[in-house]
Formats: structure tokens, sequence, C-alpha cells
């Protein structure tokens, strides 16, 4: 197999705004790096930027982004949208579906055939592909061009689409799989009955000087607060933090308030209105301050297949809470000694008291994820398992 | 740089499994002493129902925060008027608003209240049931493995 020389890197969407998910971030930054190594690399992806709409917003077309070329190609307009969410609704509630279905249900996910072609028609310029996350048509169809050039990086997660017959094909199809994490590789072994292959890479996660206190001067914020980061919706688990927040500050009568950056609607009850601190999308910089100042970064999402903004909330000595259910930060916070988990409200409730009474415990839980991210997610490390992992084939 | 591959679960620092340990011993502990019993923690836990369906422990404390759900106050309250202008007037209306509704649907109330009760303690009897039924075939799986492996 040659070395990844020239790459084509594939993602349903393109990272040049902040408000995208861990996925396309960490697909842009694997890609970045492969070009600063000196690596020929483009960038293939869709003209959408709404994860909901699926709306060509961005002019196709070949343009120069930082280091990248990026290629912008239209999602196709002639998919059906009502046999796709009737299949997906199915699947979500874990009915069993056909094989039909499952092809009917991908047919009609996002796809872009002016993508395809191009990467038919391109395809001797590319030693690799790498693509993901898993669940979108056009990695799906990608992946059938030149599976023996084939990276995946799936971003997997336990979820119901994982369990579909195609998506195991195509793990099975392409040359190698490239994970963020232990139980994400672990998981996809487990799911698809494969023998011991992948690589974990992972991403690096670059360091910034925070001031615990200065977010809160800056915005005139009297109490501890605890804080989130990223999107807001169920399957972030962001409602069951504002119902546990509520809940805490009803029964212990802590002044805690809870602030948030990122996008997405909240819904609080109007009780916990004066409480919540909804600061939108801010810069890199901005979200570092208002992390470091955190009491906690709270996360409940069981669907994270690695968590970005937890690794940069240890980077601000931030000590997180996680929920047991989420597999990979659960994981992330027994390797790293940073962050503490819970079940159900109880356990919440007894963390979060531990963790504002117990400031030396505070310190201890952030300076050990600190030390965890500095060691494993330097761009240097990352760099290393990235490169290997590509000459390699991630077989 | 340190070598990726060699970082192990318990970093040093904070054993977080130990810590985590001691956390939950202790919610176990206030749980048997019914500090969880709150109707607050049963509707603050609906959003996390889903990821609770498959933990055993957690049944037994959501049926006693339930049980306190359950109850609706249809009592008699302190009604009360924050503008100060004809604050006596709008408070003598509102009293006259309660009482013609209390007249009106403290029977529905009342009864619904009784429903939810009932509906627990059958909740609460069926997991007693379900709980021992589980515990006597364990128990006796446990035996027959024990004689199998004798032979």
């Amino acid at each position: 197999m040659p070395a990844a020389r020239r790459i084509a890197f594939i993602c349903p969407r393109f990272a040049e705004q902040g408000t995208v998910g861990g996925a396309e971030t960490l697909l842009k930054a694997l890609a970045e790096r492969a070009a600063a190594d000196g690596r020929e690399v483009e960038f293939l992806t869709t003209c959408a930027t709404n994860h909901f709409t699926w709306e060509n917003t961005v002019p196709a077309g070949t343009r120069t982004i930082g280091a990248l070329t990026v290629s912008f190609f239209p999602v196709d307009d002639d998919r059906d949208v009502t046999t796709f969410l009737t299949v997906q609704g199915r699947i979500d509630k874990g009915v069993k579906v056909s094989r039909a279905d499952e092809e009917a249900w991908i047919a009609n996910s996002v796809n872009s055939r002016a993508l395809i072609a191009y990467l038919r028609e391109h395809l001797d310029r590319f030693d690799r592909v790498v693509m993901g996350p898993y669940l979108f048509g056009v990695v799906y169809a990608a992946s059938q061009v030149a599976p023996e050039k084939t990276v995946l990086v799936p971003c997997l997660h336990d979820e119901p689409f994982a369990y579909l017959s195609i998506i195991r094909d195509m793990f099975h199809r392409v040359g190698g799989l490239m994970f963020n994490l232990e139980p994400e590789k672990d998981l996809a072994l487990r799911l698809y009955d494969l023998p011991e292959r992948g690589a974990v890479v992972g991403m690096g996660i670059p360091d910034a000087p925070t001031d615990p206190q200065a977010f809160a001067r800056k915005h005139n914020l009297p109490n501890p607060y605890v804080i989130y980061c990223g999107r807001r919706e169920v399957l972030k688990g962001t409602p069951i933090l504002v119902a546990y927040l509520q809940a805490f500050r009803e029964r212990t009568g802590r002044a805690l308030d809870f602030v948030f950056t990122g996008s997405g609607p909240i819904d609080p009850p109007d009780e916990l209105l004066p409480a919540i601190r909804d600061f939108g999308f801010v810069d890199e910089s901005d979200k570092r301050q208002a992390m470091a100042g955190a009491v906690a970064f709270l996360h409940a999402s069981v669907n994270e297949s690695f968590g970005i903004v937890l690794l940069e909330a240890w980077l601000s000595r931030t000590p997180a809470l996680v929920h047991a259910r989420g597999v990979v930060l659960r994981d992330q916070c027994q390797r790293s000694g940073g962050g503490l988990w819970f079940r159900h409200y109880p356990d919440f409730e007894e963390c979060l008291l531990r963790l504002l009474d117990d400031p030396a415990l505070r310190n201890r839980l952030g300076e050990s994820g600190r030390r965890y991210v500095l060691d494993r997610y330097n761009w240097t490390a990352v760099d290393r398992r990235l490169f290997a992992a590509l000459d390699g084939g991630a077989a | 740089m340190n070598d990726p591959s060699a970082l192990t679960i318990h970093a040093p620092g904070v054993d977080t499994e130990a810590l985590v340990r001691d956390i939950q011993e202790t919610v176990a502990r206030k749980q048997q002493q019914g500090v969880y019993a709150d109707a607050r923690i049963a509707r603050a836990e609906r959003a996390n129902l889903v990821n609770l369906r498959d933990d055993e422990s957690f049944t037994g404390f959501y049926l006693t925060a339930l049980r306190e759900a359950s109850a609706i106050d249809i009592n008699d309250f302190e009604i009360r008027e924050r503008r100060e202008r004809f604050a006596p007037l709008l408070v003598k209306l509102k009293k006259s608003i309660w009482n013609l509704l209390k007249f009106y649907t403290y029977r529905l109330w009342s009864q619904q209240n009784l429903v939810n009760g009932l509906f627990v303690t059958g909740m609460e009897s069926i997991n007693e049931q379900l709980t021992s039924r589980i515990k006597t075939l364990e128990a006796r799986v446990a035996e027959l493995e024990k004689k199998l492996d004798g032979r």
C-alpha cells in the first residue's frame, strides 16, 4: 500500500463557521494537519450548512480556505424526505426494518451525485479517501467508490442506526477505520463482529491561557456557575441538565447559575430563567474563559464518540460531570481522573454538592483532566497516530 | 512526551472510580433515609427516564419520588395581590373565583388523587413481586450452576 501523499477528505458539511458539529470539526482538523505535513489534500463537501434542512446555501465550486482546497457540491434536491423520515422514525423507535427499507432510507438521506461523480472521475489522483461520519448517504455512497482506498472516520455511537445491515456492510467493506477513542473502536468491533483492526487517533486540542475570574468579571456574574457548551437538543441531553439544575436549586437552596454557549433552544421553565445565562455563539477565547470560571462542565449526552468540548474544559482546569450511560464521556473521565458521572438526579445532586463544597477536589480533578489532554491530545502525539494510520491505511 | 498508549485508567491524582463509588454509597444511604422522596425529583427525572430503564436500583427510588408527586395539593392556599392599587378588592375577587372553582372541582381532584395513589401502590406492589421473584430465580440458577459444576 503506497504512503498517503494525496488524500481526499469527505464530510457532508465543512466547518467554515463556528456552529457545526464535532465530526465536521474533526474531519477539517485532520485534513489541515495532513496538509501541514506536506501532503496534497482536497476536501470534498456539500453546499449545505444547516443540518436540519440541508438546503444548498454555499455556492458550488472550488475555493481555497486556509491551507485547504475545498470543493463544494450541491445536495441532491430530489430526495424523498417523506420516505426518509418515515423509515428513520421506525429505525429510531428500534423497529427492525427490511434491507429494502434501509436502502431507501440511505438513498433518501443527504446525498450528492455531483460529489460522487467527481470522486469517481478523479479517483486516480488520491492514495486515500478519508470520510465520515458514518450516518450520511453521501458517505455511504462514497465508501462504495473505492473501498480499498477508503478510511472511514465513523464517529460511531451506540444508537439504532448503527445496527442497520447496510452500516455493518460498510464497516466490513472499507479498507481502514479511524476511531476517536478505544470505547468507540470496541463498540465497532463488537457490533460488526470485526477482527482487531482500525486505528485510534482522536484530535489535537490546542491549549489557551485562561483566567478563571475573567468571564464572570466581564459579564457581571455574581454567583458560581456550571457550564454547557455546544448544540442544545434532546440528543445532547440538555433537557436533562435544565431539569436537574432546577431541582438542585429548589432542593438545596444554592444560588448556582447555568451558563450556556452554543446554539439551539434551551426552553427553561420560568422559575429557572433568572439562573440561565445564554451567551449563544462566542469565540474560542471567550468560551475557554467561560469554562475556566465554571464549577463544573456538564454534559448529559449518551451519544458522543469523542467529546471535544469536554477536553477543552479540562484544558481550562474545569472538572466534568457527565452521564454514566455516555460510555465515551465516562471513559474519558475514568482515564483522565478529570470528572465524575451520574446515573440519576440523586447522583447529580451529590456530585455537584461535593464539587461546590470542596474547591481542593475541584482543583485536583481539573488539573488531572488538563494533564490528560496535554499528554494525549497535543497535536504532536495526534499527528504521529494520524500519519501512521493514513500511511498504513488504518487497516 | 508521554507515550499515549501507556496511559491507563486511574491517572495519577484522582481515582474517580473510587470517588464515584463513595458518592453512590452516600446516595444509597440517603435514599434509605428518604432524602430523595421528593416530587421535584420525579419531575426532574422525566427527561432521563429513557436512560434509566435498565437500572435495577432506580425503579424503587423513582416510585418513592413518584408517590410524593402523585398527591396533588388541592387545599386552600394564601391568596395575595402584588399590585397595590385595588389590592383588597382584587384579593376578594380572586377568593371568590377560587371558592367557585373549588366547589366545582374538589370532587374531581380528590378522586384523581385517590386514583394516583392507587396507581402508584399498584406499581410498587408489582415491582416488589417481580423483584422478589427475580431474586428467587437468581438463587435457584446459582444453586443449579453449583450442582452442575460439582459434577
